[in-house]
Parts: structure tokens; C-alpha cells; sequence
């Protein structure tokens, strides 16, 4: 009992756990606010670990760091059909023999480089078997991309967003911008 | 006893009622208060007031859950909202949702509603186009319908007077089918949009025109718009949220405000109209019942002039269910007309294309509007094998965006620093004037009824063969227009979308001549009663092919003012 106890305290504080009954302690639990998937623990971690590839931390915070898996697994959850959802979670849920068959090592093994690879190859992907990981892959890379650049650390910290667009030009001559480089 | 009962009368009792607060009925309200007429307004839903009742006014992209994108479970019960493209995370509030206010859709029919203070006039696209008589008189020259019992010259100074008030940006274009009115300064259109009408010009002659949409912005006169507490337009394109600037007309930042300051007007909120009281023996309407919302008790308000302005479709209803010995088949129906004859705009054709001119150039900053093509088919006289024609919409965009095929940092630097232009992006929707039809009608369901005692509406409106022939002429013209000028890669669409997603919707209590075939006279009162007066797209005989609210401000005014006359 005294692990359930401290996971409802860690509920509490993330606001984002509930118990399933079990007496089975090898399975993980279920992270109650994703009610229409089944999202452990870990899953949400590796989820993290493959959105933080795609736009990782350099100068500028990275994906994890803005914990843009939460707004993926939110949008998921929320925004897409049953059959999206499936598709997901089945590409979730191989993802890892998807690394070890393809990459031959768990993905949290794999340096940068390797991870960037393989969720490449994933994401072009062209086997009929690789359909579902491949799917999945691409809905983490919109989601990732877009609760990244519409993040607040984004819109605040790195490019401020502005309720207020300015007065319309319709002539601008693009040589006469001069953008600020931004160094990711 | 007796006293009390007096005293309750009393206290319900007014000059006039208006039923609806929204776009045309907040302007009966206005003209009325505003001359001294103690008027109840009735409104069916919330109530919501100008920047406090915006709540998500100021939000940044961020703050919204979903990043504006409606949830798969909300769209699942509200199918018909969902297809709304104003129906977002931000605006989601104003919408009537389907589940909560059922009807029948004989045919599918998109019935897009707003029930609080303001009604539509919070989400509108805020485009003001006037009617010229080359619109007035299309039914008499076209042969369908029924003569409308006005002109232009009747409309006119109503236009003025209601565009001065609402604030309207535009150009003078001196088109005699899209007559010129009082306008603010237009925006700018970008240098493509120009490119166009340069090009109209030089293979149409001065047959067609792209101009500058006039909008209800405000962009000039701002001493004149403080006194609403009313502020220059920001070009936020946040409309949909209610605007903390009042920079575009709505009921709740303009017409309503001004009312309530009179001190003549009272709000009744949360009161859905169940009917118009007849009185037999006066032999005119004498007040409205009303089912509160939250309670569903029936109250009674009294008063000498009504004004129906519910939107047009629920206008008919209430009409319809206003039924008494006299007028067993609603309030003014003698002859049977009442909630036939609706019709529409038909918005489901759109063309896209891309332009490889003009590519040292881009745009910046934000404005609300963009181009517009008044109807060019069959304005002088008939030319297709349809009748009537189509406006259309047109704008050019152009923006940087980011290579986002890569991962890794290559994705993030590129995110970051969108550096890339592609060609210009072109595109137009049209706007077709639908023939009214006998067979396009609404009725009151004989069985089923609403959570508060009111028959479901039953929508049976269609399109016809003269709006498919339409469809295929403005592909085939956009496309030999964009060909002609240039533009490549031509794509074509005609999304077959149900009526009333365009939320023009329109007639059922037709204005007209002759008592015999229509409901209303030429100054909006019922044939019939002539003390209840329509001024809101139910009263619409045809419906061009301009954006229809504009000219039920104009309506409302001229009526109120006619209204305030009978009653000295």
C-alpha cells in the first residue's frame, strides 16, 4: 500500500496519474489524463525522448525541455479519430522493436545521430509492414513541430508573438528585409 | 388584487418590442431608443457584453488547449457547427451547438446560430456591400419571385445613414451595380491583387472588376467612433472573439451600447419569443409570450409595435407559431406563403492558383478584408442559360515559410528562421444568387418539440439546376480569368457543401406588392398586422449576390423610423 500511497502523491503533484487495481506490480500504470489512450509511464518518456530528436536542445530549449510530449499525447488524445488514436498507439507501442530491428538497439541507446536515422527512415518509409510506425512517426513530427512553435517559451522568450500584426503592406520588397537570425 | 395585476400589465408593457438583439434587430433597437420609444428587447440566449464577456479576447496561441482546433468528441455531437470555418477553439462559446437545439433537416441543411446579446453579429465576416437596382430588379426583369415593393432610391440614405454609425472602409469605385457609399479609407490591396485588376482590365475592358471589399472596420473619423467607445480596427484577424477595440461593427461594441445609454431601452435576456399575441378585437398585435429559459414559465410583454428580428429562419418560426383564430396558419399567413420562398448564396465552387510574378515582393502586417468581384453575369441584361450570377471573392498572399523536411537541428533552425518564398498564392469563392422557390420552404414540425415547448423547425431547401449551371460558369470564368492573367497551376473545387453553411439564409416572410403573394409591404409590416414589422433576412424577396447584412441595417433603420411615425 505504501507505493500506492506515494503514487497518489505523485498524482497529486502531477496532477496526471491514476491507479488501475492491480496486484501485479510489473505492469506500469495508466496516465489517466490521456482517457482515450493507454499511456504509461515509460511510453510517455520514450514519446519525449522522440520528439526531443526531432527539434532537440541547442542554444535554445529543445522539445523535451518544453515537455512537448504532453501536447502531442493531449492532441492525440483530443483531436483525432479512433482510427488515429490506434494507429498511434501501435506505432508507439513497436517503436522500440522498430529501433532494435532497424537500428539494433534500444532507442534510448542510440546516440543523436543514430536516433535521428532511424526516425528518418521511419518517417519514409515505404514498407506496407512499417505503415503504422511510419504514420505515427509523422503525427509526432506535426505535433512536435507545431506545440513547439506554439509554445509559450517560443512565443515569449524567442520570437514574441503579437496580438497586433501591423498595418497591412502589400509591396514589400524582400531584399529590403533584413530578419534576425535566430541560432537553434 | 386588480391593482396588482394593473400594475404587472404596466410594468410589462412598452412602445415596442424588438425580438432578437442581434445585427438587425440591436438597429431597430438603437433608431427607436434613441428617439425617445421605451423598447424591450427580447433575446433567447446570454447576455454579452462589449470586451467583459470576451473571454478569450486577448489570449496568444498558446493559451488555447488545442491551438484553436475544435476536439473530435465535440465535433461528433455538433456536426453542423463543426463545418462552420468561424467554429474554432477561440469562438466555439458564440455557436449554437446542434445537440442543444435540434431541428429537422428534410434535406441536409446547415443551420449555423448564435443565441446571446449581439446574436451573429459577433462572427460575421463583416463585408458591406450595397444593392444597386440591377439587384431590386432582378425578380421583375427575371420573371421569378415577386417584384420587390422598394428601389434603390428607398434604401439609400438608410445605407449612408447605417454606414456612417457601423463605420465602413472602402474605395469609391463609381460601379453602378455596387453603388458607392460612405466610406472610410480602404485598405491597401497587395501588389498581385493589383497585377489582376490591371490585367481585368486590359482583357474585360471596364466589363469586370476586382476592387477592394468594403468592410465594417473602422479606419478614419475616430473623434466621431470614441463617442461609441469604438477605436480604430488593429488588423488583429481575431474578430470571431469579439473585438476589446469595438474596431468592426457588432451589436454588442456599437448599436446596443448606444441604446442602453438612452436610458429608453430594457433588456429581457434568456427569454425565448414562444409567439406574437393577436388581439381579435383590436385587430393587431398586442404583445409577445415569451418561455423564460432557465425557469420555462410563460410570461407576456406588451406593446403597440413589434419588431421580429430573430434571423431569419427562426423569425418564420416564431411567425408561424403565432397562431390564433384569426391567423390559424401563423401571424400574417392568409395566403399561405408564410416560410416558402427561402433561399441562399451559394458558396460552394472556390479556384485556387500560383503566380510567378511579382516575386520580389511579399506582404506584412495584417488587414480584414480583401478583393471582391461584384457580379459581372447577366447585370445589363440576360447573357447565360442561368439566371442572375455570382460575386466573388479574390486575394493574393504571400509569406515566408520554413523547409520542414528535415529533423534534428536542420528542422529547428529551419522553424526558426523561415526564410523561404514560394509563388504567390491566389484564390476566390463565390457568392451566387440563388432563385427563391416555393419548394425551398421551412415549417413547424407537427410532433416534436424543443426543451422549451417550441414545434421543431423542418428545413427543406435545396439547389436547383440554375445554381449547378452557375457553379460550372464561374469555374469556367475564374479559370479563362486566371488563365488569362497568368496564373498557373489552376485548381477547382466545388466542395458541394449543404445550404446554409454560407449563414445567408433568407426569406419566408417576402416583401412584395401585393398581399396576395407576399407577407410584407414595402415598409416591413405585415401585410396583415400591420404593427408587427420584419427586418431581418426573412423579409428578403431575392437575394443578389451581396453579403446580405448591411442591408437588413438599412432595413431595420428605415422601418424603425416608419414605425416611429405610426406611433406619433
Amino acid at each position: 500500500m505504501k507505493r500506492r500511497d506515494a503514487l497518489r502523491s505523485l498524482a497529486l503533484i502531477t496532477g496526471g496519474l491514476v491507479l488501475v487495481p492491480s496486484c501485479d506490480f510489473s505492469k506500469e500504470d495508466i496516465l489517466s489524463a490521456y482517457q482515450n489512450l493507454n499511456i504509461t509511464p515509460s511510453l510517455k518518456q520514450l514519446l519525449a525522448d522522440i520528439a526531443d530528436t526531432i527539434i532537440p536542445a541547442g542554444n535554445i530549449k529543445g522539445a523535451a525541455d518544453i515537455e512537448v510530449q504532453d501536447f502531442i499525447l493531449v492532441m492525440v488524445n483530443d483531436c483525432m479519430d479512433e482510427e488515429g488514436q490506434k494507429t498511434f498507439m501501435n506505432g508507439l507501442n513497436s517503436f522500440e522493436d522498430f529501433s532494435k530491428k532497424t537500428a539494433g538497439s534500444s532507442f534510448g541507446k542510440l546516440d543523436q545521430k543514430q536516433k535521428e536515422s532511424l526516425i528518418l527512415s521511419g518517417l519514409s518509409s515505404e514498407d506496407e509492414s512499417q505503415k503504422e510506425i511510419r504514420d505515427f512517426l509523422r503525427t509526432t513530427k506535426r505535433f512536435t513541430t507545431q506545440g513547439f512553435m506554439m509554445s509559450e517559451y517560443i512565443q515569449t522568450q524567442v520570437k514574441p508573438y503579437s496580438l497586433i500584426p501591423g498595418e497591412y503592406k502589400g509591396d514589400v520588397l524582400i531584399a529590403d528585409l533584413k530578419p534576425v537570425r535566430i541560432n537553434g | 388584487m386588480a391593482n396588482l395585476n394593473i400594475d404587472a400589465v404596466k410594468e410589462r408593457t412598452f412602445q415596442a418590442i424588438v425580438i432578437g438583439s442581434g445585427l438587425s434587430g440591436s438597429w431597430a433597437a438603437k433608431e427607436l431608443c434613441e428617439h425617445g420609444v421605451k423598447t424591450l428587447v427580447i433575446e433567447r440566449g446570454r447576455d454579452v457584453k462589449h470586451i467583459k464577456d470576451y473571454p478569450t479576447t486577448n489570449m496568444l496561441p498558446y493559451e488555447f488547449e488545442h491551438r484553436g482546433q475544435i476536439p473530435q468528441e465535440i465535433q461528433k455531437e455538433n456536426p453542423v457547427v463543426s463545418r462552420c470555418y468561424a467554429f474554432r477553439e477561440d469562438a466555439a462559446h458564440f455557436f449554437v451547438k446542434d445537440k442543444e437545439h435540434p431541428y429537422v433537416q428534410e434535406k441536409p441543411f446547415d443551420w449555423i446560430r448564435g443565441y446571446q446579446v449581439g446574436g451573429k453579429s459577433l462572427l460575421w465576416a463583416r463585408q458591406v456591400q450595397r444593392w444597386s437596382d440591377f439587384d431590386f430588379e432582378g425578380p421583375a426583369r427575371d420573371g421569378f419571385a415577386v417584384d420587390w415593393p422598394i428601389r434603390y432610391k428607398d434604401i439609400a440614405p438608410w445605407y449612408s445613414h447605417v454606414e456612417k454609425f457601423a463605420g465602413v472602409s472602402g474605395n469609391k469605385d463609381g460601379l453602378p451595380n455596387l453603388p458607392d457609399g460612405e466610406f472610410l479609407p480602404g485598405y491597401p490591396l497587395n501588389v498581385v491583387e493589383k497585377y489582376f485588376q490591371d490585367q481585368l482590365k486590359q482583357h474585360y475592358g471596364d466589363t469586370r472588376h476586382m476592387i477592394l471589399a468594403r468592410c465594417a472596420h473602422i479606419n478614419g473619423n475616430f473623434d466621431y467612433y470614441a463617442q461609441q467607445g469604438r477605436a480604430k480596427c488593429q488588423s488583429r484577424n481575431l474578430c470571431q472573439r469579439g473585438c476589446p477595440f469595438g474596431g468592426y461593427f457588432s451589436a454588442n461594441s456599437s448599436t446596443i451600447p448606444w441604446a442602453e445609454k438612452t436610458g429608453n431601452m430594457t433588456m429581457r435576456t434568456d427569454a425565448v419569443v414562444h409567439s406574437i399575441i393577436y388581439d381579435e378585437e383590436k385587430g393587431k398585435a398586442t404583445g409577445v409570450r415569451i418561455v423564460d429559459a432557465h425557469t420555462k414559465e410563460m410570461e407576456e410583454y406588451f406593446a403597440d409595435v413589434i419588431f421580429v428580428n430573430a434571423a431569419a429562419l427562426n423569425t418564420n418560426l416564431i411567425l408561424l407559431n403565432s397562431t390564433s383564430n384569426r391567423f390559424p396558419n401563423g401571424l400574417g399567413n392568409d395566403n399561405g406563403l408564410l416560410g416558402k420562398y427561402v433561399a441562399f448564396h451559394n458558396y460552394r465552387a472556390g479556384i485556387s492558383a500560383e503566380y510567378e510574378g511579382h516575386l520580389e515582393y511579399t506582404t506584412q502586417g495584417g488587414r480584414p478584408t480583401s478583393g471582391y468581384f461584384p457580379r459581372f453575369r447577366n447585370v445589363l441584361k440576360q447573357e447565360t442559360d442561368f439566371l442572375r450570377g455570382y460575386a466573388a471573392g479574390f486575394s493574393a498572399n504571400r509569406g515566408s515559410y520554413s523547409d520542414q523536411s528535415g529533423i534534428g537541428m536542420e528542422l529547428k533552425e529551419s522553424l526558426l528562421n523561415p526564410d523561404k518564398y514560394g509563388p504567390w498564392r491566389v484564390g476566390s469563392h463565390m457568392m451566387g444568387e440563388t432563385i427563391p422557390k416555393e419548394s425551398n420552404y421551412v415549417a413547424l414540425d407537427p410532433n416534436q418539440k424543443d426543451d422549451w415547448g417550441m414545434p421543431l423547425l423542418r428545413i427543406n431547401v435545396d439547389y436547383d439546376d440554375n445554381d449547378e449551371k452557375m457553379v460550372k460558369d464561374y469555374l469556367e470564368q475564374m479559370t479563362e480569368m486566371f488563365e488569362k492573367a497568368g496564373f498557373t497551376n489552376i485548381q477547382t473545387r466545388d466542395d458541394h457543401r449543404a445550404p446554409g453553411l454560407d449563414i445567408h439564409e433568407m426569406g419566408g416572410v417576402r416583401m412584395g406588392k401585393d398581399s396576395k403573394t407576399s407577407l410584407l409591404n414595402g415598409n416591413h409590416q405585415l401585410h396583415a398586422v400591420p404593427n408587427v414589422y420584419v427586418t431581418d433576412g426573412a423579409s428578403m424577396t431575392s437575394t443578389a449576390t451581396q453579403n446580405p447584412s448591411l442591408t437588413y441595417m438599412a432595413f431595420a433603420a428605415r422601418a424603425a423610423h416608419h414605425a416611429m411615425k405610426t406611433l406619433g
